[in-house]
Order: structure tokens, then sequence, then C-alpha cells
């Protein structure tokens, strides 16, 4: 376990842990990505760490803007600067720092290594060409094969992400096809050069159920096929229990618990992630409500702003178990069980309360 | 058999709103001038009731016509066709001035904090601009009617004079809310009032429109795709597909013992925030949504339904009682109720 000693700029003493993660394909340590705007420094990912094994899937869940694109972005290296910029940490890959490579060398690595899939296709689709051109420019650009044989594994592709009559579809500009057809002619594309990690943001948050699932199952399936790595970056706590290995909690930019999946949900350790998990309706629930009663927990206030954060403990203010340590000190990262990380200052104590 | 489309109240209580084979059609144009070529099946032939306190939940795919259902009802937008009630009286044909009175007992709150309030108005007078409107009250009255909403949804007295660009999300929607209580409506339409929210922040805005409901006896038709929110927060739900209303009964019995296919296969395919879900298995929809303009013939849904049969595709299903307060139109039920769904159906 490494642990780093940090000064931060507002003066804080922040001690950040991280363990190794054993046979772990790509490894995020320490990563802190920053906005220079005119109303300060946006700390949008500050202190974060995490890794995943192939063939798992990472799920990575906190409220809007706590952080989970920034630090997608930041792996491949696709965060603007101006006014973004990687100011510390490490992004291991295969053993290499992907942020000491070159940008020829990290061209080699999107698409054809790590690859991602976006919340909204319509903005990574070219409107002006057809789906099958835009899979096969990234395959000859990536494998380096002529057009013929682009266009077959193109229409290949297709067929593997269940469009039916794939030859034909390849021939259809994106706003022909309908959202869910969209979001799997990107899973095709993103799959094509047969990548080690795929990186999915919310590529289920803009479909409705039905399509979700058959999204999902469909990125299950090629997992099971080829063993991709998967971080899957969502807030649907449900997507994240039926399809995560482990799972990621981050708050305000930082990771404020990680565990295995069912141990997340069994016992949550972070104040946080207690507070979300009981403030989902839960749908068996709900239906057996007959009088409308009941009433969901809320977590009181709202998240601070990431450009001027409360010293301590960054849930403190919205927080039932806050204490003087709490507004004091940021609570480390801490092993409470096996695989089960949390930064809270009484994760113990809640810990034990809770099982 | 037949029941008529509107009975789903068994107690005879009379209903605040009632909805009866509304339809609203869009006509495609094309060309310099501007023929017809089409018409976008929006709404086709809906009917429902919300009794006073109820409220009901309205899902379905997206683009199946749900917010179109809720601005129609409104009059936001003309009916096609179709009768809409207000404690029985017809105001289908009315005109904008005879509307009047009606539009202060019916208001909506949007999806989109962010867009539906006018940025150029501060959060007072965006909550102030409806009793201006209906001409409710003098300035002070006003002024002090303002103040109570504003500490009824739980927005501080000092956020009244900051504009719309100055809140979160979840204050947005609050001062939506305010707006849409100011001028004591009877019903309000939420389309998706939370669905751009965090979950944490969600669950405040839910409770509140709880709150709200019991203190004001409001009846609500509440718009979402999130089928375990509308669970929570309806008595009745309506589930829409492609322009129709496919099945409609009180919450539980929508869960327990869903008598459409495609109330099945939502509810199937809700992933559920529990331990021990991973990789559970469902009824898994082939194919997407139809188009609204070219819409299939016979019953909407059998091009991907798995029960589908020959009637299916050519006999459109009418949504009938098929249980004590329970309706749905699938010829699954044509002898009788088939249950489990995956009954052969008799033919
Ligand atoms: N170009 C930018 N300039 C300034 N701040 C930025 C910029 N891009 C992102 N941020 C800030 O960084 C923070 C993290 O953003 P990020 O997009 O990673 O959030 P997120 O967790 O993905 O949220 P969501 O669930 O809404 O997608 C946010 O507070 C955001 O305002
Ligand atoms: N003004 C309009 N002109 C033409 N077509 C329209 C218009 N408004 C809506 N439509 C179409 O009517 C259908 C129903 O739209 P509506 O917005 O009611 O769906 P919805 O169920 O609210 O969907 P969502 O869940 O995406 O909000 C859609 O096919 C839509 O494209
Ligand atoms: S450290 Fe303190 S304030 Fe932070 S989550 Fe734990 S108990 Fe709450
Ligand atoms: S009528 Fe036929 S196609 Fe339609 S839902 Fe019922 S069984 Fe399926
Ligand atoms: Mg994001
Ligand atoms: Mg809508």
């Amino acid at each position: 376990m490494d642990i780093l000693t940090q000064v931060e700029p507002s003066g804080q003493v922040a001690p950040r842990e991280f363990a190794a993660l054993e046979d772990a394909v790509l490894e995020i340590a320490d990563l802190q990505t920053h906005f220079f705007t005119d109303d300060g420094v946006v700390r949008a990912v500050d202190g974060v760490s995490y890794a995943v094994r192939k063939g798992e899937t990472l799920g990575v869940v906190g409220e809007s803007g706590c952080g989970k694109s920034v630090t997608a972005l930041s792996i491949l290296r696709l965060v603007a600067n101006p006014p973004g910029r990687i100011v510390g940490g490490a992004i291991r890959f295969e053993g290499r720092d992907l942020l000491e490579m070159s940008e020829s060398e990290m061209e080699e690595i999107r698409g054809n290594e790590i690859s991602m899939i976006f919340q909204e296709p319509m903005t990574s689709l070219n409107p002006l060409f057809t789906v099958g051109r835009q899979i096969a420019e990234a395959i000859s650009l990536h494998q380096g094969l002529g057009k013929r044989e682009a266009m077959e594994l193109a229409i290949e592709m297709l067929n593997r992400v269940h469009i039916p009559e794939p030859a034909s579809r390849a021939q259809a500009y994106p706003h022909q096809l309908s959202g869910g057809m969209r979001q799997r002619v990107m899973i095709a594309m993103a799959m094509s050069c047969n990548p080690k990690i795929l990186i999915a943001d919310e590529p289920t948050t803009a479909l409705d159920v039905t399509i979700q699932a058959q999204i999902l199952d469909l990125m299950r399936e090629i997992q099971e096929q080829l063993g991709q790595a998967i971080i899957l970056i969502t807030h649907d706590m449900g997507v994240v229990a039926e399809n995560a290995d482990r799972v990621v909690v981050m708050y305000a930019g930082r990771k404020v618990e990680e565990a295995p999946v069912d141990e997340l949900f069994d016992n949550p350790g972070h104040p946080y992630t207690m507070g979300l998990l009981s403030a989902i309706p839960n749908l068996e629930e709900a239906a057996h409500d007959e009088g409308g009663q009941a009433r969901l927990n809320e977590i009181k206030g709202m998240v601070p702003s990431l450009a001027n954060l409360p010293p301590g403990c960054v849930f403190a203010p919205r927080c039932g178990f806050a204490t003087d340590q709490c507004t004091s000190a940021y609570p480390p990262l801490t092993e409470e069980r096996p695989g089960h990380w949390v930064a809270c200052w009484h994760a113990g104590r809640l810990l034990e309360a809770g099982s | 058999m037949s029941a008529p489309a509107t009975g789903n109240g068994a107690d005879g209580e009379a209903p605040l709103l009632a909805v009866h084979d509304l339809k609203k059609h869009f006509p495609i144009h094309h060309g310099v001038i501007s023929r017809v070529v089409g018409q976008v099946y929006a709404v086709d032939g809906v009917s429902f009731e919300i009794k006073p306190g109820e409220t009901l939940g309205l899902v379905g795919e997206s683009g199946c016509g749900k917010s179109t259902v809720g601005r129609t009802v409104l009059k936001l937008l003309e009916p096609t066709d179709g009768r809409i009630e207000v404690r029985g009286t017809d105001i289908t044909g009315l005109n904008a001035r005879a509307m009047m009175p009606y539009r202060q007992q019916m208001q909506m709150i949007f999806q989109d904090p962010y867009a539906s309030l006018n940025p150029r108005m501060s959060a007072a007078q965006i909550v102030e601009e409806p009793l201006i409107i209906h001409d409710v009250g003098a300035a002070a009255e006003r002024t002090e009617r303002v103040a109570q909403l504003f500490e009824r949804v739980g927005l501080g007295a000092r956020h009244m004079h900051s504009y719309p660009h100055e809140f979160s999300g979840g204050q947005r929607q609050r001062i939506g809310i305010a707006r849409a209580l100011a001028l004591n409506p009877d019903l309000i339409v939420g389309d998706e009032p939370v669905s751009a929210l965090d979950v944490s922040i969600q669950a405040q805005i839910i409770n509140l429109l709880k709150d709200l409901q019991e203190e004001f006896e409001l009846s609500y038709l509440f718009i979402a795709h999130d089928l375990a929110v509308v669970e929570h927060i309806s008595h009745r739900v309506a589930v829409m597909y492609l322009g129709r209303i496919v099945e409609i009964t009180d919450k539980t019995k929508l869960f327990e013992t869903p008598l459409h296919p495609y109330t099945e296969a939502l509810l199937s395919a809700v992933p559920i925030p529990k331990a021990r879900s991973r990789g559970r298995k469902r009824t898994i929809l082939a194919g997407d949504v139809p188009s609204p303009i070219n819409p299939p013939p016979g019953c909407h849904f059998h091009q991907r339904c798995p029960y589908a049969h020959d009637r299916c595709r050519v006999e459109a299903p009418t949504l009938r009682e098929i249980l004590p307060g329970h309706q749905a139109a699938c010829h699954l039920h044509d002898d009788g109720p088939a249950l489990p769904l995956a009954t052969p159906a008799g033919d």
C-alpha cells in the first residue's frame, strides 16, 4: 500500500491511500484534474484512485458533477486544456504511465487499446457519413485494413450488436436510426478493434428501460466473448447492481467508497452511500405501499461547489453523523473489510452498527 | 364483457378530470405549398379519470405520447378529437376566455427546470406571474402570497430576488412547484418533474409533492419513465404504448398481475438496486418502438410481443376491464383473463 501525504493548495493535509489491485489492467493512482476558471480552481477530480481487472466490470457512481466523466476523459487524456489540466497522479496501463506518453503514443492507445462510449451517441457520430463508413474508417485507421475488408468487418460488427439487416443498415446515416440503434452502433465502433478496456459513460441514460436492458445485455455478452475490462459510469444504482462486479462511489471529486457490488448494497460504509441507497424508490416496496404513506429518505442540502470546498470531510455539511473531527480533517480511505474501502472517520462504527 | 373505457373508479366518487377517447394528431407538412403528407398519431384514443386527491401515474417509452397527453389535457394543445371534462363540465370546445377559470385550476410542472423558467425574471417574479395574469389580489397581498409559497416549498426568503441561473436543479424545480401552486390549483400535471434530478434531490422533491398533495388535496397526473418513481408516488398507473393506454389499474395490481405483455416486459426491464441482482434473468424485448407516423396495423405492440398471434396483426385490441378495476388492451384475454400471461391464447 502506498501512502502519500501531500499538502494541498488549501493548506489541508490529506493522506491519500490506495492499495494496488492484483492483476489490474488499468490503474488510476491519485489522479487530480482541475479546471482553471474565472471563478477559481474547480477541483473536478481531487485525488481519485481506482483500478480494473481483465474481464471485470467496475461501476462508477455518484451525484451529477462529482467527476465521473472527467476521470474517464483523463484516462484517455481528452480533457479540454485550457481550462482543464491533469495536475497530479498516474494512470498505469500495462506497466506504463499514460500521463507520460507522447500524443502520438496516446493516439495508438485510444480506440485500439482503450475505447470509450459516450452518453449521447449523436454528438460522437458524424451526421454526414453513413454509420458503416464510420465504423469502417475506425477499423482501417487502427488495424490498417483495406477499404473493402474494413467495410466487411464493420457489417460483421453491426451484426454482432444485433442490428437487423446489417448490410443495408450500414448505409444509413445516424439520424435515420433510433436512439437504441445509434447506441448499438457506438458499441460496434468501440468494440471493433477489440480493445482491452471499454469505458462506457452513461451508455444507456438516454434510452428507455426496455432498450437499456437490450444494450446492457449486449455489452455483457460481448464482454463474455472477448474478456474486456469495462468501466461503467452511471448514476443508476440499479444498473450498477445488475452489471458491476465492484463499485466506486464518488462525491465532490473524490472516491468516498469502494467495495464488491453485493458488499456495497448489503453494508454501505459511507454515509453518502447509505443516503443514496435509501433515497432510491424501490419498485416492489412502492407497489405494496397501498396507503402511499412511505417517504423516501432525503439527503438534505446540496453538493458543495467544487471551486469552494468545505474544510475536512466534503460530505460533512449534509452528514447526519458529522462530528468536530469531520470538519477539521479529511478522512483517509481505509480498508474496513477485505476489498471494502471507505473514506469516513466513523466508518468502522457505522459498519458495525449496520451489520 | 366490455366495460366503458373510463369506468376505472370502482367507488362512485366523481372524478375531477375525465378524459374520453382523446386524440392528438400532428400533421406532417411537405414541400413549398406545405401539403399535408401524413399525420403523427401522437395520442390516438386515450381515456382515463382522476379523482380529487388522487395521483395517476403515466409511464411508457420515449415518444409514446405522454407529454402530448399532459399538454392536451391542459389545452396547451388543441385536441384533434375526444372530450375533456373537469368536474363534469366539458371544456374541450371552450375558447381562451372561457378557459381562464379552468386554467387556474390546472397547472403544470415541467421536466427541465433549466428551460422552463424565464432567465430574465427573479424567482419571486416567476412565482408571482400567474397571480398577475389572473388578476389575483393587490400587490401587497401577492407579495405575501409569494413569500408563503417560498416557505412552503422549502426555499428561503433570501432566495426571492435571485435569478434562475443562481439556483441548483432541485431549487429550480422548487420554484416551478411554487409557481404551479400560486393559484391554488386542483390538478397539477407533472411532466417528468424529477427526471433531471439526482437521486438525493429527487427524493426531496417527491416528498415535497406528496406533502403538498396531502395538505391541499391536490390531484396529480404524474408523467415519468422511471417505474419505481411512478409506483412510489401514484395511486393508480396508466401504461402507454405508441399513442394508446394499454393497461390501467391501481399500482399494486399493476405490479402483482400485469395483464399486458408490454407492462410485463417493462417491469422485468427495470434494474433492481439491490445486492445479488447481477445477471438477473428477465424478459428482454426485441426490436425498437415503431414510429407513430406509420403505426403497425392491429395491436401496436405485435412486432415486439412474445405472445403475438394471428389476430394481433389485424385487429387492434380495445382497452376494457379484464379483472375488477383492472383494464388492459390485449387479445390474450379475449376468452377471459389469461394468467399468468404465458398461458397460450385461445386461437
Ligand atoms: N470545461 C470545464 N470547465 C470548468 N469546469 C468543468 C469543465 N468540465 C467539467 N467541469 C466541472 O468538473 C466537475 C466534474 O464534472 P463531470 O462531468 O466529471 O461530472 P460527472 O460526475 O460526470 O457528472 P454527470 O453525472 O452530470 O455526468 C463538474 O463540477 C463540472 O462543472
Ligand atoms: N408539435 C409536434 N409536431 C409533430 N410531432 C410531434 C409534436 N409534438 C410531439 N410530436 C410527436 O408525437 C409523439 C409523442 O411525443 P411526446 O412528446 O408526447 O412523447 P413522450 O411520451 O412525452 O416522450 P418522452 O418520454 O421522450 O418525453 C412523438 O413521436 C413526437 O415526435
Ligand atoms: S467523515 Fe464525518 S462528515 Fe464525513 S461522512 Fe464520515 S461521519 Fe460524515
Ligand atoms: S394483443 Fe397480441 S400482440 Fe398485442 S399485446 Fe396482446 S398478445 Fe401481444
Ligand atoms: Mg458525466
Ligand atoms: Mg415527454
